[in-house]
């Protein structure tokens, strides 16, 4: 490589470096960071009777691995997730279990043979079962697209973040499954 | 005289003519039957308002008892909604599919939303103390099993199966037995307040079919007994026209029998050669022509009462003065009164307005009653005829007074009846066939007037005619008299 390469690299670099990846899709023009749609937000929902209204992202995590079994109110925490094949499934596998499917069969099986996990995670159907479910049990805790939330569930704010809030963690790329999205 | 008969009863024309005149008689069947179609018509109207009050009452009543119906079909609902509720939560225990566990946490809701309802519903419908206080207990037990079965379902949920049983076993249990019992007390309540308006509508109907066939058995009484009024009224009444017709014809016999005895005793003297001179002969004839002369009297009064019965009285209707009528009668009558020897005293109103009649019935009318004050004497050979205007009644009053017998109360509702003769008369036998009294009294009314009589046993009688002034005689009246005229008496 000579030296004409190596100045060609260097100013990629910086460029690269200058811009964040979605402005470089843009056309790499500098720009306002538009506010994502909340309704293409997977929101984290709880029980309304539940007290909690923020969590941290360690927290959500350990609460969903059933590293951690009860609210501070005592109720005991019921995770609650959607069936196989739903995009808001693999958006949790993917950024809380951060494991594929595989893996969070071993991890939930392993762990309920080992006594590590007490309640497995309820696996349900539709977003909509989902949400009654949350509903009716105080101690429930799952997720949902942001057009599927309504005012039976309590969303909770993760690190501080509402969904649609900048910086929030929990976005889906993927359109809803036609089976039950309302 | 006058003062002799104060206390004397005055029997209005009018009771006489509703009651014992023929014409009464004929009319009072006619009331009789309208007063029974009145009565019937009345009995109609009586049970169709009974009948329609019993509809009215038995429908109210009928609402009342719907009212219950739905009321215990309300409460058989909310029986079963609870059992569902119940149910359902019961069924989520069964499975650990977060998914059936959430669809019978959502039947259970339902289900709960209808006892909710339901018993909202009722205590608005709720009126008496009891029953708000019942539906105060019954949403107060409810909503505290609703609690229990919210966190028996949540533990469900969330995985706690064992803890949720405990829960319903220690909680669940009874207070859904509360929510049961509160039911059934409900249902209870229903059920009693539908017997009770089942009872009332019983009593009702009794009652009222009970007024019903009263009324019904009252009017049918009440028919048939105006029915057999009617017909014994028919059957006196044909009763007592025959008997009079049958006095009539034993008095127009004795009547008759007695010139023709004289008639036939004058003629056999004649034959037998016991008139043997002209003054015998003569002696002979004047009988004969004298009882002739009574015979054609005594026809011509007979058909004067027929033809007042079939109203064909010929009338020659003018402007009479009163002195010139009874001039007229006491010229008629003078033989017979001078005969008996009578003195009569005649006092008439100066200045008297005339009265329109015909001379000859009207004065035939006063010979009636002044033979019959003759013939009806009682030793006192005197006579009162008297004429006065009678201002309130805007009529000329003609009295004919006598110091006679007179005639005793019970006899007064009869006098003026055709034919008819007191037993008292029959036996003091006095001549006569009952029919003078009548004849005078029908020819008053054709002149648009009245005859009465004010009388006094032992003391005398005075019969009064009752005649409009001039101006005040009825058209309709007037064209009534036949062909009969210059009877006497």
């Amino acid at each position: 490589m000579g030296a004409r390469a190596w100045v060609v690299n260097l100013i990629m670099m910086s460029v690269l470096l200058a811009f964040p990846r979605d402005q470089r899709a843009q056309g790499g023009a500098p720009a306002v960071q538009p506010r994502a749609n909340p309704s293409q937000m997977l929101a984290i929902v709880v029980n309304r009777s539940n007290p909690i209204d923020n969590l941290s992202f360690t927290e959500l995590r350990k609460i969903f691995l059933g590293e951690r079994n009860h609210w501070p109110n005592g109720h005991r925490i019921a995770v609650a997730m959607l069936d196989y094949g739903q995009p808001e499934r693999r958006i949790v596998l993917r950024q809380i279990y951060r494991m594929d499917e595989k893996g969070y069969e071993d991890y939930v099986l392993g762990g309920m043979f080992r006594g590590d996990v007490f309640v497995a995670p309820k696996t349900l159907a539709s977003p909509k079962i989902l949400r009654k479910f949350v509903f009716n049990a105080p101690g429930a805790i799952g997720y949902l697209r942001g057009s599927d939330v309504d005012e039976t569930v309590k969303v909770v704010r993760i690190d501080g973040l509402r969904p649609g809030d900048k910086g929030y963690r929990f976005q889906i790329d993927e359109p809803a499954v036609s089976k039950d999205s309302e | 005289m006058a003062s002799a008969l104060k206390k004397r009863r005055v029997i209005p024309a009018f009771k006489q003519l509703t009651q014992h005149s023929w014409f009464a008689r004929g009319m009072s069947r006619h009331l009789s039957m309208i007063l029974l179609f009145l009565l019937l018509l009345g009995e109609a109207c009586v049970a169709l308002f009974v009948m329609r009050d019993l509809g009215r009452s038995y429908a109210n009543v009928e609402k009342m008892y719907n009212g219950s119906v739905q009321g215990l079909l309300r409460i058989g609902d909310m029986q079963y909604d609870a059992q569902e509720t119940r149910r359902s939560t019961l069924y989520a225990l069964t499975t650990s599919d977060g998914n059936l566990q959430v669809t019978y946490a959502d039947q259970s809701r339902d289900a709960d939303r209808g006892v909710t309802q339901g018993i909202a519903q009722y205590l608005a419908e709720a009126r008496t103390p009891q029953e708000i206080r019942a539906g105060q207990q019954l949403a107060k037990d409810w909503s505290d099993y609703l609690k229990v079965r919210d966190e028996v379902l949540g533990l469900i949920l969330e995985g706690s199966a064992k803890e949720a049983v405990q829960l319903d076993l220690n909680s669940g249990v009874s207070e859904f037995e509360r929510v049961r019992h509160d039911l059934n007390g409900v249902k209870q309540s229903y059920d009693a307040q539908a017997l009770q308006q089942l009872a009332t509508v019983a009593e009702l109907s009794r009652s009222s079919m009970a007024r019903l066939t009263g009324a019904l058995v009252f009017g049918l009484v009440l028919g048939m007994t105006a029915i057999w009024a009617i017909q014994r009224s028919r059957v006196r009444s044909a009763m007592q026209l025959a008997k009079l017709q049958m006095d009539f014809v034993a008095s127009v016999s004795h009547e008759l029998r007695t010139p023709l005895t004289a008639i036939m005793t004058a003629g056999e003297n004649i034959r037998d050669g016991l008139a043997f001179n002209p003054d015998r002969l003569f002696e002979q004839g004047s009988v004969i022509t004298d009882q002739a002369h009574e015979l054609m009297e005594l026809v011509d009064q007979v058909l004067q009462f027929s033809a007042t019965r079939e109203a064909k009285l010929a009338h020659a209707l003018r402007e009479l003065q009163v002195n010139e009528v009874l001039e007229d009668a006491l010229r008629s009558t003078g033989g017979l009164v001078e005969q008996a020897g009578f003195s009569v005293e005649v006092r008439i109103e100066p200045d008297l307005p005339p009265i329109i009649a015909d001379l000859s019935l009207l004065s035939q009318c006063l010979q009636n009653l002044i033979v019959n004050a003759i013939k009806y004497s009682s030793g006192k050979h005197w006579i009162g005829i008297f004429a006065r205007l009678d201002a309130q009644q805007n009529a000329i009053s003609i009295s004919v007074q006598d110091q006679g017998i007179g005639i005793d109360t019970e006899e007064l509702s009869r006098i003026f009846e055709p034919f008819y003769r007191s037993p008292q008369v029959v036996a003091a036998r006095i001549h006569g066939t009952g029919l003078g009294l009548s004849i005078a009294k029908r020819t008053a009314e054709v002149f648009g007037g009245d005859l009465t009589v004010s009388t006094e046993v032992g003391v005398g009688s005075i019969f009064t005619v009752h005649l409009p002034i001039g101006k005040d005689v009825p058209a309709e009246g007037l064209g009534r008299l036949g062909d009969v005229r210059g009877a006497r008496v």
